[in-house]
């Protein structure tokens, strides 16, 4: 059968963000595929040498609509190292508490995804439904469902009230009584299997090949989590484990997904058993002295690296932000050969595609 | 397998600035030669088995005015980067794509923010920008142009 070239994006009502998409095909069978990016590249690194280190947070925010909070976190890190000073332990925590919230929401936002390309809509109404306790806290928190605002060079711009405390220890447990149910859902339906089980495989040698990153690395056998190799505080105290698959298909990249949410509820409860009292910020300087440093944390998707460095003016000389799903779209050319027609939206839904994030 | 014995490893073959070694927080630092750089990475994967290239940044330095900077940031539990200056005419680095294929996105990145050329790809297509843009590389500031 000749083969047909099929042009889906950068604009198309089944992609939610844009890319350019040529597949081609011969029957049922995928042959091979290419993909263009840079339909949102919003030019953030270079728009951040024009404004100031206080100004660039709200920026850092937009560089993605769903881990937005960790962006904002790794940008304030790498500032607060080259000024010489260290948040107060509340602030690292309530930090970290919005970094776990954030993983789970954007799992849960990923398994919808994934089981509304699959054909399991009632999965995607149910994660998504769960998925709503979490942004309703989150605005709760910080004023903002998406971008929330809660950095601040030196800490963080809210404390966490009484009320609230006890708002988030509820908000855990109904979650926990959803996550548990999920992942049971997710464990024994057998249409889930079918549809991910031997599906858009990437293997250990590849995950090395091309630098692959976060929980597509894990469910191929690299045990890496920065939060464990690379902690910052309070990770180095929060007991967790870093789950990992070796089949390294779709279905293993929604194990390891969705044990995560439950290690980072768990975390979460620890987090607020353990928060401590203080402030929430110290004093910063606006000018940052001269010098260079990078920051590396782990965002839902996985290593997000920020490299800055400082002229000893008010703005940055350089701020470098490499997005952990850059190096799965290095992939996904590779993955769209040798498969059928219908698990074309399994390989791109298995990636978990944040095409603002790769744009920048 | 620790920085230092990396550094270890590398000295031995090539000579290594040791003044750059703690220049970046969170990150060591080996400043190498661009014709070095394939021999090194070469060093990193097969010998060292430090396989995660974490991303290449550029950027355009002071001092020397206008020459450009490339760091080529690895992890291996440890931040890891291999330091190239470049001169600001005529920029050139070799491809380190047969190696590392995960180095392709930010290969051109580079190249079409920079305008450092790539040698040893057969192509090297703009990444984020667009297919007709012909002006000069965005992230390459003019001499006296501050931040921005």
């Amino acid at each position: 059968m000749d083969k047909l070239t099929i042009p889906i994006g950068p604009q198309h009502p089944l992609l939610k963000e844009p890319i350019s998409l040529q597949i081609d095909i011969s029957g049922e069978s995928v042959l091979g595929g290419s993909l263009r990016l840079g339909y949102v590249h919003r030019g953030i690194e270079k728009l951040a040498q024009s404004r100031n280190y206080r100004q660039n947070i709200p920026l850092m925010e937009r560089v993605c609509g769903i881990c937005s909070h960790v962006h904002t976190t790794t940008y304030s890190y790498a500032v607060e190292t080259l000024l010489g000073i260290t948040i107060p332990p509340r602030a690292q925590y309530i930090r970290i508490l919005l970094c776990e919230l954030e993983r789970i929401h954007s799992h849960l936002l990923w398994l919808g995804v994934l089981a509304k390309h699959i054909g399991l809509d009632m999965i995607f109404m149910h994660t998504w439904h769960d998925r709503e306790m979490v942004l309703d806290l989150m605005e709760n928190l910080s004023g903002g469902r998406v971008s929330h605002g809660v950095n601040q060079i030196g800490g963080v711009r809210f404390d966490i009230t009484p009320t609230q405390h006890q708002l988030i220890s509820k908000t855990l447990e109904n979650l926990q009584k959803q996550v548990t149910k999920l992942i049971h859902i997710v464990e024994v339906e057998s249409s889930i299997k079918a549809r991910t089980q031997g599906v858009a495989v990437i293997t250990y040698d590849q995950v090395k090949q091309y630098c692959l990153v976060g929980p597509i690395a894990r469910a191929s056998g690299r045990d890496v989590d920065l939060r464990r190799d690379a902690p910052v505080p309070p990770y180095d105290q929060l007991p967790f484990n870093v789950i990992t698959h070796t089949d390294g298909d779709a279905w293993a990249r929604t194990y390891v997904r969705i044990q995560e949410v439950e290690e980072s509820l768990h975390m979460c409860r620890t987090i607020m058993q353990n928060m401590p009292d203080g402030p929430v910020s110290v004093k910063a300087r606006r000018k940052v002295p001269a010098g260079e440093t990078t920051m590396r944390l782990e965002a839902p998707r996985g290593e997000v690296f920020y490299y800055l460095r400082s002229d000893g003016s008010e703005n940055p000389a350089r701020l470098k932000i490499r997005t952990p799903t850059l190096p799965a779209l290095n992939i996904l050319p590779e993955q769209l050969s040798n498969i059928q027609v219908a698990d074309i939206s399994v390989v791109l839904a298995g990636v978990d595609l944040c095409i603002a994030c790769a744009d920048r | 397998m620790s920085n230092y014995q990396v550094i270890a490893a590398i000295n031995a073959k090539f000579h290594v600035a040791h003044d750059r070694l703690e220049s970046i927080h969170h990150e060591t630092t080996i400043p190498i030669e661009a014709h070095q750089l394939h021999e090194v990475v070469a060093l990193l994967l097969e010998q060292m088995k430090i396989t995660h290239l974490t991303t290449i940044t550029a950027q355009v330095m002071e001092e020397p005015l206008d020459n450009l900077q490339v760091y080529y940031q690895f992890w291996h539990g440890e931040g890891l980067t291999l330091a190239i200056q470049l001169p600001a005419e005529n920029p050139q680095l070799p491809s380190i794509t047969d190696m590392i294929p995960g180095a392709d996105f930010y290969e051109r990145e580079v190249a079409e923010m920079f305008g450092i050329a790539f040698t040893g790809r057969k192509t090297t297509p703009p990444l984020l920008l667009p297919d007709d843009w012909d002006a000069e590389p965005p992230m390459r500031r003019k001499a006296g142009e501050t931040n921005g």
